[in-house]
């Protein structure tokens, strides 16, 4: 398959341009209007000609085709570069449209390709019209799914965002309820480079008519937390915005986005299992959220392996056997020993608890009796987390799961681990407990079975890889013949 | 532990450079507190510079104590075998961790030398797969036994040589 070269869209000047200037807009703009001779408009006439100059030049001079089975891209004004990819390097090929992308009716295309060891490179054509870019992801994974039939079947809708599963996705999640507080951040961060009598005033102003009388103080309260779960909601809509989970066979395709709409595919060969997300407050609504894990899709970023920003949790368990037919996710866990509940308690509670104590000795009363509270939320944290940990490996997929207020049920495909850990600090030592940790390799990253027994450990490494652990292990086969 | 021990140890040598790396540091603490004290104490400053001589000074001697004892301790938990189907690694005493890299997932093996090593004539192996954090390295070995070492691991791996 060979192609003449071809440039990027026209007007992907524009779109050079922004990604150029977005720094430097305001320095820019500042000279502009403080500069006080009469240079001021010929010099900006001067530097935005030179600018469009290169910007045009740069976008002549960037050619991308496919040729002989790989992409090859030149570009340079000064100097000239060439990147030559195979195409059966390409891991993945992402098509994102930010805002003035979708005005102008463009997408950005985003092309992983693995580089050796662990590193994945990332080519992107800054701006195509939206068919080309279709056209090139089509292309471009052609190669990865040799076998690709002749008669595409129907992509089958996995999932699809409902505004109101998003607005209970968005109240239930930390993120979204936390990300208020970060803008309130920068807000603040801005407000200390305002002149300072300005920002002084303002302060004053404000603080003048912040009511202090009770129902004054009730009442700014509860707006505040209403606004917030307003920002919460609305946060969680625009970035799942008709999130659509789609599977053609070959590849899971995950659109989304209201502004800046985004494409992943992950092809299925590279998928390696999958996480269930949740957090007390999810599962008090029967809520999760479902992550790929898989080989290629950027060091797992959570928005690219986004199954399912959130669903019920009947459907995710529909989605699970729809991703892995061979996933359990409804089987009993076995449960870890006993000793793994101190540890999870020394965590929880005895280090806030202790500093707590510290604090009360110092006469420090505010940090000791928040230290001392968080102490004592830490005992139901530490048992629950304590009763979450657990594992099970059926011969096909291992099923692990951890964590309370940020809970990970994970089904992996034991094939897909590169490498295995045993680890074991004093702590654990003493209580006859370990951590398995399974490498998986291409980006997708690690998973661990947390505290587990050392004969568990033993039992599940033989189950996973009988010919590889066997030779290794000491007690499992003798423990395993009748006494 | 569940897992048996793999067979075989490094070279006895290591214990040497594990030592003499440790001794450095310790040596690099001592010089450095002796140049932040003796300013000081030329500046009549001797209260500070007694402050500084004795938590650099105990640094350094906690320094020294570990060039004398980790190198031995460390030495009789560190272990390694190549079995048909996986390289196997053992290693720490109190903080311990077990590692098996199968040979079919083993992406690179190098060796590698610093200037330490080679003053001593050792050489370290290193293994890296296809997840940055899932290699191994194996420090220390006789030049011989670290080159049937990468010869067979590459090998297995089906790695051609000279990559």
């Amino acid at each position: 398959m060979s192609e003449a070269p071809s440039r990027l869209h026209p007007l992907a000047v524009l779109v050079f341009a922004r990604k150029r200037i977005g720094a430097s807009l305001l320095p820019i703009l500042v000279i502009a209007f403080t500069w006080r001779g009469g240079f001021a408009l010929p010099v900006l006439g001067v530097v935005v000609a030179v600018g469009l100059t290169v910007l045009v030049l740069e976008w002549r001079r960037f050619t991308y085709r496919i040729e002989s089975g790989r992409l090859v891209i030149e570009r340079g004004v000064l100097r000239h570069t060439t990147r030559v990819v195979p195409l059966d390097r390409i891991r993945g090929v992402d098509l994102q449209a930010p805002w003035l992308h979708r005005v102008l009716g463009l997408v950005q295309v985003e092309v992983e390709a693995a580089a050796g060891g662990s590193s994945a490179a990332e080519l992107t054509l800054a701006a195509v019209s939206a068919e080309e870019g279709e056209r090139l992801r089509a292309a471009l994974l052609s190669a990865g799914a040799r076998e690709a039939t002749d008669d595409p079947r129907p992509a089958l809708v996995l999932y699809r965002a409902t505004p109101r599963l998003l607005i209970a996705g968005g109240l239930t999640s930390g993120r979204y309820i936390l990300a208020p507080l970060a803008v309130i951040g920068v807000i603040a961060n801005f407000a200390d480079d305002l002149p300072s009598a300005l920002g002084d005033r303002l302060l004053s102003e404000a603080a003048d008519r912040v009511p202090t009388e009770a129902l004054g103080v009730s009442v700014l309260a509860a707006v505040g937390i209403f606004l917030a779960l307003v920002l919460a909601a609305a946060g969680s809509l625009l970035t799942d915005w008709s999130f659509e989970l789609t599977d053609d066979g070959d590849r899971l395709v995950a659109q989304r986005g209201l502004l800046t709409r985004r494409t992943v595919a992950i092809d299925r060969s590279r998928v390696r299992g999958f996480d269930l997300r949740d957090s007390p407050l999810r599962r008090a609504f029967g809520l999760v959220g479902v992550r790929v894990i898989a080989g290629g899709v950027a060091g797992g970023r959570p928005g690219r392996t986004a199954l399912a920003p959130v669903i019920a949790n009947d459907d995710a368990r529909v989605l699970a056997r729809a991703i892995d037919p061979l996933a359990a996710p409804d089987a009993t866990l076995e449960r870890h020993p006993r000793a793994a509940l101190p540890r999870r308690l020394a965590r929880a509670v005895v280090v806030p608890a202790a500093l707590g104590v510290v604090a009360l000795a110092l006469q420090w009363w505010l940090p000791a009796a928040v230290l001392l509270l968080l102490g004592l939320v830490g005992v139901p944290l530490a048992l629950d987390r304590y009763r979450q940990l657990g594992h099970r490996f059926d011969g096909n997929r291992l099923a692990v799961r951890e964590g309370s207020l940020s809970r990970r049920w994970t089904s992996l495909d034991p094939r897909a681990v590169v490498s295995y850990a045993i680890e074991r600090t004093p702590f654990q030592a003493r209580s006859g407990l370990c951590t398995i940790v399974l490498h998986l390799g291409q980006g997708a990253g690690s998973r661990r079975v947390l505290d587990c027994s050392e004969e568990q450990a033993g039992a599940l490494l033989v189950a996973l890889d009988v010919p590889l652990f066997a030779p290794f292990v000491a007690r499992v086969a003798s423990a395993a013949q009748p006494a | 532990m569940i897992l048996r021990e793999p067979a075989l140890q490094l070279d006895p040598r290591v214990r040497r450079l594990w030592a003499l790396e440790w001794g450095l540091v310790a040596v690099g603490a001592a010089v450095l507190t002796a140049g932040v004290a003796a300013p000081m104490a030329l500046a009549d400053n001797l209260l500070g510079a007694i402050v500084v001589a004795l938590v650099g000074g105990s640094v350094a001697l906690i320094l020294i104590g570990l060039a004398v004892l980790q190198p031995r301790i460390l030495y009789r938990r560190f272990h390694y075998e190549i079995s048909d189907l996986g390289l196997y690694v053992a290693r720490g005493s109190l903080w311990r961790r077990w590692q098996i890299v199968p040979h079919a997932r083993i992406q690179t093996v190098d060796t590698k030398r610093g200037p330490l090593e080679r003053s001593l004539g050792l050489v370290s192996v290193a293994v890296t797969t296809a997840s940055a954090k899932g290699g191994t390295d194996i420090p220390g070995l006789d030049p011989r036994v670290a080159d049937a070492l990468v010869e067979e691991l590459a090998r297995r791996a089906g790695i051609d040589e000279g990559t």
